[in-house]
C-alpha cells in the first residue's frame, strides 16, 4: 500500500468522521447534553488534526488544531455549548470539510472565513463571546472555569530560587476571570509524584505529553525536580534524570489521573495521593516552588501526538461504542504512521512505520464489518447482472416459443432461474443502496449559510435519513435539493419580524423527510413561511406570456407554475436564488432520475414539495406496449390504470384534441404514436388501449397505445451514454427477444400534449 | 549548528527535538564547550523532555565554566513546553540592554 492509499484512507475517514461532526453538533445544538456526544464531537475533529498531521496537510491542521481546543474547552465544561457557540462551531465544521476537501482535490478556501472562524473559535476558549455574539448575549460564554489559579495565590509570590538558579514564573491568570472561583477551589486535589525511568524514553513515550494530558485535567501547578542531573559531560543523554511533583484540581478522579500514566506505568515510578480539599497547594507549595502550568498548551499540540494510547487514552475511555473507538484508534495508527515516516529518516522507522500502516488496516477491518469496494466494481456487477436478467429473459422467452403447453421442466427450472435472478438484482441493488443522510447533512449546512446571508432564523429538521436509496440517485439528488432548500429559506421564509407580526416563532423551520412508499423514494421539503403568494405567480406568469390573462386556473396549476422555465417571483435578483436557475431545473434534475415533484402550498401556512424518486436507476418495472409497430416501455410507476376506450366515451375537442371520458370525467386523450411522429396520423382510439397516467402536476393523461404485450422489470441502458437523447425517451432497454426497446418519458410526452413541443428530430425513428 | 565568532557561538536547535535528537544535540553542546552560546531556539516545534534535560545540563556545565549560556529567541512551542514542566528558563533569557 503506498502513501496515496493510506491518505485515500485518511479522506474516506475524513468524511466519516466530518459526518460524525455534524449530527454531533446538530444533537448538541437540539440541546443534547450528554458527555458521549461531545466526545464523539472532539474525537472526530481530533482524528481529522491527526491524519491531516500525518500527510502534513498543515491548512487543516492549523484549524482543526483551534477548533479542537475549543470543543476541549466544552468537553471539560469550561465552555457552555449555547446556541451561539454551537453556531460558531458548525460554521468551523463547515470550513474544516472545506479544508479537507481542498487538501484532496486542490483548489482553495476562503481564507478570510477560515481566519474570522478561527478567531472565533480562539474567543471563545479564551471564555470570550464570539465577535457575532458579544451584542446578543454578552453574559453568555461564561465560560472558562479555568480560572487562575488558586494555586498562583498559595505559591510564593516572592521567587524562589532553587540551587539551580530555577524560580517559580509568576503568572497573569486575570484575563481568565479575577478573583479565585469557589467551584474550582472546592475541586477533588492530587498530589502525583511521576519520576520516568529511562526506559519511558526508549519506549518512545514522552513524559512532556503525559504532563500534557495530566493538566487537561484540571488546574495543575508543577515542580520538576532536577537535583539528579549530572554535568553535560556525565551525563547520557537518553537517560532520564528529571522528575516531577504535581499538584492537580479535577473533578475527574483519580481513575482519570492514573490513567494518563497507564501506558508508561511499568516504565516510571508514580504516586497518586487525594488530598483533602484545599490540602494540596498548601502542601505543595510548602515543600517545594510549584510553578503553575498555563491554561493554554494549545502550542503544544500540533505535533505532540505521537505517542499511541498515551494521548487518545481518554476519549477511549469516554467512548462508549466500541466501533467509534476502534475507527478512532485506526485513524491515529495511520496517524502514527504517517509522523513515524515523517520524523524517520532510518530504516529502522519506515519499518515501523509500515507495520503501523498494517496495524491501522487491520483495526479498521475490526472498527464494523464492512468492507470498502471500488464503486466501479459494484457498478459492473450490476451491469453484469442486468445482462443475466436480459439472457433470463431471452431464455425463457425462447423455451416459451418452443414448449407451447408451458409444462415441461426446462419450463419450471427456468421459473427458478428467474425467481433467482431476482433475489441476486435485489442484492447486487441492495450493495448500492445509502443512506440519504450525508445529502440531508449537507443541506443543513446550506440552510446555515443561507440563514446568515438572508438574516433569518431558520431550523432544519430532517426525517427519515435512514432511508435507503440507490448511490446514484443519492449523488444526483443534492443539486436538485440545495437549490430547493435555498429556494425554502430565501423565499418560502419570512423575515423573523414579519413572522412575529403573523404570530409565528421568530424562527423559521425548514422540515426534510423521506420515506419508501410503493417502491419509490418520496422525499418532502416543507417550510412554515408564508406560503405562495399565488396572486403575484399568476401575474408573473402573465407578465411572460405564459398563461392568457384571462386564463382560468386552479390553485394547484398555479402552483406548478413555478417550475417553468424563467419563472421567478423574486423581484430582485439575490445572490442565493433567482440566479436564472428557477425551479425548472430542479423540475428537470428530478425528472432525469426518473423522478417527479409537486408543490402544494397553503398561504401563510408555508409550501411543501414532495418529490418521488425511483428507488434505483438500474432498473424499473413496466408495461411493454405497442406503438405503430415499435415495442416501448411504460414506467408502471407512472400508470394509474388502462382501459378499453368505448367509442361511446371518445370525445373530440378542438380540431386534433379528443378526450376520453372516465367516471363522469374528462381526460385529455394522447396518441403516443402521434406524438413520438410514429405515424402521421392519428390512430383510432378504439382499436388501442388507454393507459390512464398521472403527470407531475397531478393532472391525468390517457395514453393511447396499440396493444400491451405484458409486464416486466426491465435494465435501464441510457440511450444519453449510448446514442443520444432522444426527445419523449427516458431510456432504452433490451428486452427477451434481443430488441431494443424505448422506455416512454411520460411526463415529456404528457407535456407535449398540452402544446409543448417534444422537438422531435429526425433521429428518433432511426433509434426506435 | 555553531558558527564561529570570537568567543561566543550560536546554537540553532532543530525543530524538533525528540529522542533522536537528544544525542546529537549533547553532542553538538559537547563541542560548543568552553565558549559563551548563545541559542536560538525559535524554529523549535516539539521538544522532549530529554532534549529539555541536555539544556539544562548544558546550562548548569556553562555556569560551572562561568560562561554565559544564553536563549536568545524562544518560539511558542518550547516556551509553553519547559512551563508545562515546570522548568524555568528565564533567567536564561538573553536580557536586552
Amino acid at each position: 500500500m503506498d502513501m496515496n492509499e493510506i491518505k485515500e484512507i485518511f479522506f474516506q475517514e475524513c468524511e466519516e468522521q466530518l459526518a460524525e461532526l455534524e449530527s454531533g453538533l446538530l444533537r448538541l445544538n437540539d440541546g443534547d447534553r450528554d458527555p458521549e456526544t461531545v466526545n464523539a464531537v472532539f474525537r472526530a475533529v481530533h482524528s481529522i488534526k491527526g491524519g491531516a498531521g500525518a500527510f502534513g496537510l498543515d491548512d487543516l491542521v492549523s484549524f482543526a488544531h483551534v477548533f479542537e481546543t475549543t470543543l476541549d474547552c466544552v468537553r471539560s465544561n469550561k465552555l457552555e455549548p449555547t446556541q451561539e457557540v454551537l453556531k460558531v462551531m458548525l460554521k468551523s465544521a463547515d470550513v474544516l470539510a472545506d479544508l479537507t476537501n481542498v487538501a484532496r482535490d486542490g483548489g482553495s478556501v476562503d481564507q478570510a472565513r477560515s481566519a474570522q472562524l478561527i478567531r472565533e473559535l480562539e474567543a471563545l476558549a479564551k471564555g470570550e463571546a464570539p465577535p457575532a455574539a458579544s451584542a446578543a448575549e454578552p453574559a453568555a460564554p461564561k465560560a472558562v472555569a479555568a480560572k487562575p489559579a488558586p494555586v498562583a495565590k498559595a505559591a510564593p509570590v516572592e521567587p524562589v530560587v532553587n540551587e539551580h538558579g530555577f524560580a517559580p514564573v509568576a503568572f497573569s491568570f486575570d484575563d481568565f476571570g479575577g478573583d479565585e472561583d469557589e467551584a474550582v477551589s472546592d475541586l477533588p486535589a492530587y498530589d502525583i509524584v511521576f519520576k520516568p525511568k529511562s526506559e519511558l524514553y526508549t519506549k518512545g513515550n514522552e513524559a512532556t505529553l503525559l504532563l500534557r494530558d495530566l493538566s487537561r485535567l484540571g488546574e495543575m501547578s508543577i515542580h520538576c525536580n532536577m537535583d539528579s542531573l549530572p554535568p553535560l559531560d556525565q551525563m547520557d543523554p537518553e537517560a532520564a534524570y528529571f522528575s516531577w511533583k504535581v499538584s492537580i484540581k479535577t473533578d475527574k478522579g483519580e481513575d482519570a489521573v492514573r490513567s494518563v500514566f497507564e501506558f508508561a506505568e511499568w516504565d516510571c515510578d508514580l504516586e497518586v495521593t487525594a488530598m483533602e480539599t484545599g490540602e494540596a497547594s498548601e502542601s505543595a507549595s510548602d515543600d517545594l516552588p510549584m510553578q503553575p502550568v498555563p491554561f493554554d498548551l494549545s502550542a503544544l499540540d500540533g505535533d505532540l501526538d505521537v505517542p499511541l494510547g498515551v494521548v487518545e487514552e481518554e476519549e477511549q475511555i469516554a467512548a462508549a461504542q466500541e466501533a467509534v473507538a476502534a475507527a478512532e484508534t485506526a485513524s491515529n495508527v495511520v496517524q502514527m504512521a504517517g509522523n513515524a515516516s515523517r520524523a524517520a529518516a532510518s530504516e529502522k522507522s519506515a519499518a515501523a512505520a509500515a507495520a503501523a500502516q498494517n496495524n491501522a488496516q487491520q483495526a479498521s477491518s475490526a472498527a464494523a464489518p464492512t468492507i470498502r469496494v471500488d464503486l466501479d466494481r459494484v457498478d459492473r456487477l450490476i451491469n453484469l447482472v442486468g445482462e443475466l436478467v436480459i439472457n433470463q429473459a431471452m431464455l425463457s422467452q425462447s423455451v416459451i416459443e418452443n414448449d407451447s403447453n408451458g409444462v415441461s421442466s426446462i419450463n419450471m427450472g427456468l421459473e427458478e432461474l428467474q425467481q433467482l435472478t431476482r433475489e441476486i438484482q435485489d442484492s447486487v441493488m441492495a450493495i448500492r443502496a445509502q443512506p440519504v443522510k450525508p445529502v440531508f447533512q449537507r443541506m443543513a449546512r446550506t440552510v446555515r449559510e443561507i440563514a446568515d446571508i438572508t438574516g433569518k432564523s431558520v431550523r432544519l429538521v430532517t426525517e427519515g435519513e435512514n432511508t435507503e436509496v440507490d448511490k446514484t440517485v443519492i449523488d444526483k439528488l443534492a443539486e436538485p435539493l440545495t437549490h430547493m432548500i435555498r429556494n425554502a429559506v430565501d423565499h418560502g421564509l419570512e423575515m423573523p419580524e414579519k413572522r412575529l407580526a403573523a404570530g409565528k416563532s421568530a424562527e423559521g423551520t425548514v422540515k426534510l423527510t423521506a420515506k419508501h412508499r410503493s417502491g419509490r423514494i418520496v422525499i418532502e421539503l416543507s417550510d412554515d413561511g408564508a406560503g405562495i403568494n399565488r396572486e403575484k405567480v399568476r401575474q408573473k406568469a402573465i407578465d411572460n406570456d405564459l398563461i392568457a390573462a384571462d386564463a382560468n386556473l386552479s390553485d394547484e396549476e398555479i402552483d406548478n407554475l413555478i417550475f417553468h422555465a424563467g419563472f421567478s417571483t423574486a423581484d430582485k435578483v439575490s445572490d442565493l436564488s433567482g440566479r436564472g436557475v428557477g425551479m425548472d431545473v430542479v423540475k428537470r434534475s428530478i425528472q432525469a432520475l426518473g423522478g417527479r415533484i409537486n408543490i402544494s402550498s397553503k398561504p401563510g401556512h408555508g409550501s411543501v414539495f414532495t418529490m418521488s424518486l425511483p428507488l434505483t436507476l438500474a432498473v424499473l418495472d413496466g408495461m411493454v406496449v405497442t406503438v405503430a409497430g415499435q415495442t416501448l416501455v411504460v414506467p408502471l410507476t407512472a400508470i394509474v390504470e388502462t382501459l378499453q376506450p368505448d367509442a361511446a366515451a371518445i370525445h373530440s375537442f378542438g380540431a386534433t384534441q379528443r378526450l376520453i371520458s372516465i367516471r363522469n370525467s374528462f381526460c385529455p386523450l394522447v396518441d403516443v404514436g402521434r406524438i413520438l411522429n410514429f405515424r402521421a396520423t392519428q390512430a383510432n382510439p378504439v382499436e388501442g388501449v388507454a393507459l390512464l397516467v398521472e403527470s407531475e402536476g397531478g393532472g391525468q393523461r390517457a395514453l393511447m397505445v396499440d396493444a400491451i404485450q405484458g409486464q416486466r422489470q426491465v435494465v435501464i441502458k441510457s440511450l444519453e451514454a449510448n446514442y443520444t437523447h432522444v426527445p419523449g425517451i427516458a431510456a432504452a432497454t433490451i428486452l427477451g427477444d434481443g430488441r431494443v426497446a424505448l422506455i416512454l418519458d411520460v411526463d415529456a410526452v404528457v407535456s407535449a400534449s398540452r402544446g409543448q413541443s417534444l422537438q422531435l428530430e429526425s433521429s428518433l425513428a432511426a433509434a426506435g | 549548528m555553531a558558527t564561529k565568532k570570537a568567543a561566543r557561538k550560536s546554537l540553532s536547535l532543530a525543530p524538533i527535538l525528540d529522542l533522536n535528537e537528544a544525542n546529537a544535540l549533547h553532542g553538538k553542546l559537547m563541542g560548543l564547550r568552553g565558549n559563551a552560546l548563545v541559542i536560538d531556539a525559535s524554529a523549535v516545534e516539539r521538544v522532549g523532555a530529554l532534549c529539555v534535560q541536555v539544556l539544562m545540563a548544558g546550562a548548569k556545565s556553562w555556569e560551572e565554566d562561568k560562561q554565559s549560556f544564553t536563549f536568545a529567541k524562544v518560539s511558542d512551542a518550547f516556551t509553553k513546553t519547559t512551563q508545562l514542566i515546570g522548568v524555568n528558563i528565564d533567567h536564561l533569557m538573553a536580557k536586552e540592554i
